[in-house]
């Protein structure tokens, strides 16, 4: 069966790096050996198999998150959302760049999504960020970093997968995210006031040495007006942030409801906010999410259909026998498997990496000992990563778009230190699992009750 | 774009259009239903047993009849990495052997989407919930949005026939 599972294997990884849309090459490979390998009656509930995997109404909030993710991303929410932080932390030393990754955190809890969320707050953050002396991989790497947040903080389309595929609760997943997520953003917001200390210090030795000019040595005062002026724009879509997670964990919504309900109040708000209402207006974003939803949700089908061929064949099964079989020990399982996730991370979306490979490496985990919301969390942060280390690493061609000027070379540059911090948020959540834990267990009661 | 190919290209390029307006009215419509189920059921007291039934059918409908859209301008995701790498003859025989593929997967998709379409009509199957809608609705969505789909990959196979050829 092992050798059955490497031919599987194997043929995925050709018919993927053809070039052939992932969602196509994921169909081609599953119904090839189901044609070669299964009862040929299984060819006819091809399509069957295919509608009643994606007709869940869980599965299919996804669209509706991204619709609610594209009313706000393309509204200016984001970038009012990040001048009000940034004129509320403008006393801060390094507020500039927390008020970017606290935006960035904001904006992705709202939005969903990352490349948005790079997009809509990198767009005035970057410009922002190096008129005031910030160095342009340093400007690039919060941007990058920050974008990341998108799947890690509810509602993240990811847990939304991993819930299916793994047969775990949603609503605990998405608590199970909060705390990481805050760890991640104070790991963010100290790097960047370190950063901005040492470029601030470096900066004032050259002034003093050479009489050379910063713009980092300059110093903008806001008053108490244009602080409370920045303030009626960004409240509505705070409350909705707030109002959707309350709609969910109040139990007046199903996770689907909230995602319907998110994405009719966010084209309520751009409508009252920004006066983008007319049907015009309205269908570039409903455009946009039916684009990226009807990707998306393509992959999602055919992945579906492709772990069920796996699970057919007793690929998944064996695959995961062997795992078992190696003995490795519980921490050096955690590794190799997050390892590969790394791996896999480099080519592909974080979608196809759950639904193809959740099937296999769960029993392990399972048998470990490990839980697997907790795991969940692990995985989801290893997958952030990909975001932004090459070659894949979206975010990073997401900046490139914002800020072409900026040297690929410096972006690279510019979120190693990133991928360091989120290695060392897992090495956390590893030595103390309450971090992703306690506030579902807190709010939901333990596990299984 | 060849004279003979460019009837289909406008046929091609009006579903399309008319597809992502169907689809756009579908995806805003599944929003507002369920927001209608939350209300409906906290202020009026009143059962939701339809919603969640017809915000599937108006989702998975939008998306498939979108499928042939978003292949228009090559919008599903692949692994490009080796195309980069490749020369640009055997670069151009990789493009025409995944459109090819591509092309046969969904077709077969498409024929069996019809069978299942047929099936559901003749035998007047709904879904298992008391509201029991038709299953044709959904599934006659996904046999002619896989159509749909295989006509634009045979359309974009045809364009890299017709640029090969004119290669030097």
């Amino acid at each position: 069966m092992l050798a059955l599972g490497l031919l599987f294997g194997a043929v995925t990884l050709i018919v993927m790096f053809s070039g052939m849309p992932i969602a196509f090459s994921l169909g081609v490979v599953a119904v090839g050996f189901m044609y070669f390998f299964m009862p040929s009656a299984s060819l006819d509930t091809v399509t069957q198999n295919v509608y009643e995997e994606m007709a869940s109404i869980t599965l299919l909030s996804i669209p509706l998150f991204i619709l609610k993710g594209a009313a706000i991303g393309k509204s200016p929410a984001g970038r009012d959302l990040y001048l009000a932080l940034h004129v509320w932390m403008s006393k801060v030393p390094g507020g500039l760049g927390i008020a970017n990754v606290f935006a960035c955190a904001l904006f992705a809890a709202m939005a969903g999504s990352s490349p948005a969320t790079c997009s809509a707050i990198g767009s005035a953050g970057i410009p922002e960020m190096r008129r005031r002396g910030y160095s342009p991989g340093f400007a690039a790497g919060i941007i990058a970093a920050g974008g990341t947040l998108g799947i890690l903080l509810p509602p993240s389309i990811t847990m939304i997968l991993y819930a299916v595929a793994a047969e775990q609760s949603l609503g605990r997943l998405f608590l199970a995210g909060i705390g990481p997520g805050v760890l991640l953003v104070a790991l963010f917001a100290f790097y960047a006031a370190y950063r901005y200390r040492k470029e601030h210090r470096a900066a004032q030795a050259a002034y003093t040495a050479h009489g050379t000019e910063s713009a980092y040595l300059d110093d903008t005062v806001y008053t108490a007006r244009e602080k409370f002026e920045m303030l009626p724009r960004v409240v509505p879509f705070v409350v909705l942030l707030i109002g959707v997670m309350v709609a969910l964990y109040g139990g007046y919504a199903t996770p689907s409801e909230t995602a319907g309900l998110g994405a009719v109040l966010a084209l309520a708000l751009i409508a009252l906010v920004y006066g983008i209402w007319r049907p015009r207006d309205l269908s570039p974003i409903l455009a946009s999410a039916l684009r990226e939803s009807t990707m998306l949700m393509f992959i999602i089908g055919m992945s579906l259909l492709y772990s069920y061929v796996m699970s057919y064949l007793h690929i998944s099964q064996a695959a995961a026998a062997w795992i078992v079989a190696l003995h490795l020990t519980k921490w050096l399982l955690l590794a190799t498997i997050l390892l590969l996730v790394v791996v896999l991370g480099f080519f592909l979306p974080p979608v196809s990496i759950i639904l193809m490979t959740v099937p296999i490496l769960l029993p392990p985990i399972k048998a470990a000992g490990f839980d697997l919301v907790w795991f969940g969390i692990l995985m989801t942060i290893v997958m952030e990563m990909g975001l932004i280390h090459p070659p894949v690493g979206l975010n990073i061609f997401v900046i490139r778009n914002v800020a072409p000027d900026i040297p690929l070379r410096d972006v690279i540059f510019g979120v190693f230190p990133f991928v360091g911090l989120m290695a060392l948020a897992i090495v956390l959540i590893c030595l103390v699992p309450g971090i992703a834990t306690w506030f579902p267990n807190a709010l939901m009661g333990p596990p299984g009750r | 774009m060849a004279p003979w190919l460019a009837p289909l290209d406008r046929v091609l390029r009006l579903l399309n259009r008319t597809a992502i307006v169907i689809g756009m009215v579908a995806l805003f419509a599944s929003a507002l239903v369920l927001t209608y189920s939350v209300f409906s059921r906290y202020f009026w007291k009143s059962a939701t047993d339809w919603q969640d039934e017809a915000a599937v059918f108006l989702l998975v409908g939008s998306i498939f009849l979108c499928g042939a859209y978003v292949q228009s301008f090559r919008g599903h995701v692949g692994i490009e990495a080796i195309a980069s790498i490749l020369p640009p003859a055997v670069n151009r025989v990789r493009m025409v052997f995944v459109d090819l593929l591509t092309f046969l997967f969904c077709t077969f998709f498409a024929w069996k989407s019809w069978t299942l379409f047929h099936e559901a009509w003749v035998d007047r199957q709904t879904t298992s919930s008391t509201w029991a809608p038709p299953l044709s609705i959904p599934y006659g969505l996904m046999a002619f949005g896989m159509s749909l789909l295989a006509l634009q990959v045979l359309l974009q196979l045809f364009a890299q026939f017709e640029r090969g050829g004119r290669a030097p």
